[in-house]
């Protein structure tokens, strides 16, 4: 899976728990979840567990704390994926 | 990440102080709670006697680490909930016998005057969305806390139901995560609304009459990690929604019933 799949599988992901519609269609790797998408904090704990159950990996709790934008989901995954 | 000496020794001075001015404080607020907002217990004071003694009773069979789940309405519900569920006695009895409380900072914290009450009401102030650090600080604290046999008392939805009812989709996973720290915690679901105007509201009305339950409860989960705390934190928010799914059918049952008592008399 390329960089470019995985972000459009992190967007996909995440965009269920977003509240904020119109930055979604705005929506980059510089993307803040917590901030600009307006992620529930709570439902990041779901968005890293889904990253988990669709990408077969495990995501460490200090690497889980480390996610603060879409390019950081990114960066994180493609870096378990190898 | 362990809590540092200085946090340690600021947390037992927190415990002492607090401790202290109860024999202040603890009147003041049931001052306030009785005869200024004229709160009662629904059920009267047999039914309030029964709810304290079963609480006492779960202390005494259980002196261990102990997290108090509750719904959650308004700002004031710890303070309601610990005016309820103990006297004055009962806590100058048991200096571990207050609850911690979590409140959120922005809603407490910016006048002195709050900061001092909840200082000396045992409260560890949480931050909705803080930086990973700070969340460790809160959650290392309140883990002090339970390792020390310690009461903290949770609103495990994260915040006030703005519709009025348990938030069974969108809560916090914050009591699993401390109940997968400190496995051997009880954990004590309480159900509590006015019966009045009983809902969301920042405060409640005065004149307001309490329901509570409370029961036990022994969540269990074979999963690990973060999947575990949401797992723990779904069963307890599943039996949360059971109880109040209970009030409401009373409630509906002794609404009919004096409908019809009503209804007989006409």
């Amino acid at each position: 899976m390329n960089e470019s799949e995985v972000y459009d599988k992190v967007v996909e992901l995440i965009k269920p728990y977003a509240k904020n519609q119109d930055a979604l269609a705005s929506i980059s790797t510089e993307s803040n979840i917590l901030e600009d998408l307006e992620v529930n904090s709570a439902r990041l704990v779901d968005i890293v567990l889904a990253f988990e159950d669709d990408f077969d990996i495990e995501v460490e709790d200090d690497d889980a704390d480390a996610i603060i934008t879409i390019g950081d989901a990114v960066k994180l995954i493609c870096k378990q994926l190898g | 990440m362990p809590l540092s000496s200085h946090d340690r020794t600021s947390l037992n001075l927190q415990k002492a102080i607090s401790y202290c001015l109860l024999l202040i404080l603890d009147p003041i607020v049931r001052g306030l709670f009785y005869y200024y907002f004229r709160f009662s217990v629904y059920g009267g004071s047999e039914r309030h006697k029964q709810i304290r003694d079963k609480y006492a009773e779960i202390r005494r069979t259980h002196s261990g680490p102990l997290l108090i789940c509750t719904n959650h309405l308004t700002y004031i519900d710890s303070l309601i909930q610990a005016v309820i569920l103990s006297s004055t006695w009962g806590y100058l009895s048991h200096p571990s016998g207050l609850a911690w409380n979590l409140p959120e900072r922005k809603n407490f914290y910016h006048k002195l005057l709050y900061r001092i009450i909840c200082y000396s009401g045992r409260c560890i102030p949480v931050e909705r969305g803080a930086a990973p650090a700070e969340a460790k600080k809160v959650t290392q604290n309140m883990l002090h806390v339970l390792r020390h046999d310690g009461i903290i008392s949770i609103f495990p939805e994260g915040k006030r139901s703005r519709d009025g009812r348990v938030d069974d989709k969108d809560f916090s996973y914050g009591v699993g995560q401390l109940l997968n720290e400190i496995p051997e915690a009880h954990v004590l679901c309480v159900y509590m609304r006015g019966t009045k105007d009983g809902g969301f509201a920042h405060f409640p009305e005065k004149g307001e009459s309490y329901y509570m339950e409370m029961e036990p409860f022994t969540p269990a989960s074979d999963l690990k990690g973060r999947r575990r705390a949401r797992d723990i934190s779904t069963q307890i928010i599943a039996r949360l929604t059971e109880m109040e799914s209970q009030y409401f059918q009373n409630n509906q049952k002794s609404n009919t019933s004096q409908l019809e008592k009503q209804g007989a008399t006409e």
